[in-house]
Formats: structure tokens, C-alpha cells, sequence
């Protein structure tokens, strides 16, 4: 095969990879940040990467943790950059607010913003776990932590969700 | 998730549930059949689940693909030149591997300024070579006090049943100090260099004549692991990885 067909075959194969998991890179990313103006920068960060080092992936089938990983990674690699300050909820740019209120639904609204003001250990695994459909093996891989360690945190999270939904509902 | 825990009692059961409300377990459903409150509490946390993916699910914005450059291969990186070992009277070997080595790295000094900005690969492939007392085939494992000492609690724990460490040290990679751990494989000395603040995009090979090795990223960081060619250094890495917890 010469080179232009090596090149063309690389982009394909990228595109295709990208094309089906893109959607979650981002979602993941805004929930990493809680910015989407950031997520946008991340992804694109994470795509440039993922671009370079698209050799590294030896199972296409493999792809959406790859992927996600690049952009977790890349989003560590941002807030290493810039040092932004904590996320303040009472304090968010007009993008933040939209992000929390998408719906048209105020309790979907609430939940989102109670998902937003979890700790970042326990939101992330949630979002890997019910959004990406990861098990809590590959969360751990991916999180470098152990399998217990993501249980708990997810065992907390929706405890944590479950108690801030029964308060919004006694008001 | 599946779990084989029979005989769950409430507090297991939600424990469980809460962690994974998708999840199957043949105790679980046991218990869920004979306990009301249970069942309510397992369609109380499906139901949030639901509302949670739906939470979870933000629009996304038309993504534009950044420019790409044409990329040439470089995620292969090639080790310097070793001569094949065989370990079968490792006592001697591991003696005469050492002498070599030693004489290898006379001729083959490298500067390992810390910090130099070299790549990663080249860092790990430099710090290699330096340290040949690493690569004596022994079966005496360092001490306990020794390999607390060098995986301390600021990088994160390590299962003890990684293998045996026969040689734990504290070194320095891109300037950051790492443990340096040796274990014995089945064919001879496994190199492991754990860098918790190391991150790669992907898995790196390392290859060379007599030895094969890879740098695989866990978490924000990522370890080296380099061994004998004909080592099974797939089984080696799972193991590693799930022996292995970032404090960072």
C-alpha cells in the first residue's frame, strides 16, 4: 500500500472512530469541567491527540475507553494550564446556566444541577457508569483506582442524588 | 456486575443496588423476593437512574474535527541492543547479567538531567539502563519496610501480590521522583516504573532484541514495564494494573 493509501485508510479509520463516540467525548468532558465552552476545548485537544497516537489503538472495539480516556486526561492537562478556580454554583456563566437548564422539565433541571454539585470523584464515575455504560471494572482502569473504591463512590453519589430529589420533593 | 454473594442482608442488598441499580446478583434477587422494602428501594433507585442518564444526557454542540496533520509512526520506540539471556541457573546469570550490563552502560552513558524535557520513552529507556543491580535474577525479595519506604502512601499502594520485588528504589524520571521496582517473571527480571504523574495519550511499546516492553497509562499517570522477549508481559500488565492504586 503507498502512502496516500496508508494516509486516506488513517483518516478513515479516524473518522469512523470519532463519528460514533464524539457525542460522548464531549458529554463526558462537560461533566468532567462542568463547562461546556471548556468541554468544547478539551474535546478538541483530545481529538488532536487521539489523531497522533491513533496507532496506539489496537482494537477499534476498543475505542470509546480510549477515547475517553484521551479527554480525561486532556482535561487534567487544561485545568494543569490554566489553574481555574473551583466551579461556584452560585456563580455560573451564561453557558453553565444553559447547560443546567436544557429541559423543559424543572425536576430534570434539579437533578442535572445536584449532579453538578457533586464531588468531582463521585460524579465522574456516575457519568461513566450510567451515560457511557461502562462496568465498575473499567471505570477503575480508567480512573486508576480500585473497583471497591468505585463502588463506594457510586453507592454515595446516588445516595447523595436520592436524599437532594426527596428534599426537592417535600417542597 | 454480577456477584455470586448469597444470603444478602437489607444493607447489603442497597449497598450493592446503589452502586450498580443495572447490576444482577444471585443473592440479590433472592433477597429482593422475600423483602418489600427492599423491592421498593430497588424501583426507587431504577427509576432515579433513569432520570439521572436523562440528566446526564446534555445537548451537544455541532463538534467541528480539528485540522490533521499527517502523522508519522511514533509510538514504537525502539530499546538499545541486549544480547538474549537465558535464566535457567539464575544464581550465576544474574551474576554474569550484571557484569555485562555494567560493561554496556561503560560505553553507553547518558545524561539524565532531571527534568531534561526528554520524551517520556527516552526517560524510561535512559533510566534503564542505568541502574544493571536492578537485573540480578534472584529469588530474595526486598523488605517490606524497604518497599513501604519506596511505594509510600504520597504515590499509592501496591498488592503485595504482584509478584515477588526484588529490588525497590526511588528514582527520578522527567523530575519526578518514582519507585523503580524489579519483579521476577518467568523468564527473568521484570522492570516496573511507576509514575503516577506520567500521562500518556495510549499504550507505547518498547522493542528491541532480547527485550520487549510497554508504557501503559493508568489513571493520570503511567508504568513501564520491560522484560525478557519471550516474557507474557499481556497477563503481566492486568496484574500490575489492578495491583496498583494512585494516592495522586
Amino acid at each position: 500500500m503507498n502512502s496516500n493509501n496508508v494516509g486516506r485508510e488513517r483518516h478513515r479509520r479516524f473518522d469512523r472512530v470519532v463519528s460514533v463516540f464524539h457525542t460522548d467525548m464531549y458529554r463526558y468532558a462537560a461533566w468532567l469541567c462542568r463547562n461546556p465552552s471548556i468541554a468544547e476545548e478539551v474535546v478538541q485537544e483530545a481529538l488532536l491527540r487521539a489523531w497522533k497516537s491513533l496507532d496506539a489503538l489496537r482494537d477499534d472495539n476498543a475505542a470509546k475507553p480510549w477515547l475517553l480516556t484521551i479527554v480525561r486526561r486532556e482535561n487534567a492537562r487544561y485545568f494543569e494550564r490554566k489553574r481555574l478556580e473551583t466551579v461556584d454554583i452560585d456563580n455560573l456563566s451564561p453557558a453553565q446556566s444553559a447547560m443546567l437548564a436544557q429541559a423543559d422539565d424543572s425536576e430534570l433541571n434539579e437533578l442535572r444541577e445536584a449532579i453538578y454539585r457533586l464531588d468531582d470523584d463521585y460524579r465522574e464515575p456516575l457519568v461513566l457508569q450510567v451515560l457511557m455504560g461502562h462496568s465498575t471494572r473499567e471505570i477503575a482502569e480508567l480512573m486508576g483506582i480500585q473497583q471497591g473504591a468505585v463502588l463506594t463512590r457510586l453507592h454515595r453519589a446516588r445516595i447523595k442524588l436520592k436524599g437532594e430529589v426527596e428534599k426537592e420533593d417535600a417542597k | 456486575m454480577t456477584t455470586s454473594k448469597k444470603n444478602m442482608n437489607c444493607e447489603d442488598y442497597k449497598e450493592a443496588l446503589a452502586a450498580d441499580p443495572s447490576a444482577s446478583s444471585e443473592g440479590g434477587a433472592e433477597h429482593v423476593a422475600t423483602c418489600e422494602f427492599c423491592a421498593a428501594f430497588q424501583v426507587e433507585m431504577q427509576s432515579l437512574d433513569v432520570k439521572i442518564a436523562k440528566a446526564l444526557a446534555i445537548d451537544v454542540p455541532d463538534l467541528k474535527l480539528p485540522e490533521l496533520s499527517e502523522i508519522e509512526d511514533d509510538n514504537v520506540v525502539n530499546l538499545p541492543f541486549r544480547g538474549k539471556r537465558a535464566y535457567s541457573t539464575p544464581a550465576w546469570i544474574g551474576i554474569a547479567a550484571t557484569v555485562v550490563l555494567a560493561a554496556f552502560i561503560g560505553v553507553r552513558m547518558i545524561d539524565l538531567d532531571p527534568g531534561s524535557g526528554l520524551p517520556l520513552s527516552d526517560e524510561v529507556l535512559a533510566h534503564f539502563d542505568h541502574t544493571p543491580r536492578a537485573l540480578e535474577v534472584t529469588n530474595v525479595a526486598v523488605s517490606e519496610e524497604r518497599l513501604s519506604r519506596v511505594v509510600n502512601s504520597s504515590i499509592g499502594t501496591m498488592d503485595r501480590n504482584v509478584g515477588l520485588v526484588t529490588y525497590a528504589q526511588s528514582c527520578v524520571i522527567n523530575g519526578k521522583t518514582i519507585p523503580h521496582l524489579v519483579i521476577q517473571g518467568e523468564k527473568g527480571p521484570i522492570t516496573l516504573l511507576l509514575m503516577p504523574e506520567e500521562m500518556i495519550d495510549g499504550a507505547m511499546t518498547l522493542d528491541g532484541e532480547g527485550v520487549i516492553g510497554v508504557i501503559i497509562p493508568m489513571g493520570n499517570g503511567s508504568i513501564a514495564i520491560i522484560g525478557e522477549r519471550d516474557e507474557p508481559l499481556a497477563e503481566i500488565e492486568q496484574r500490575i494494573i489492578n495491583s496498583v492504586e494512585w494516592s495522586i
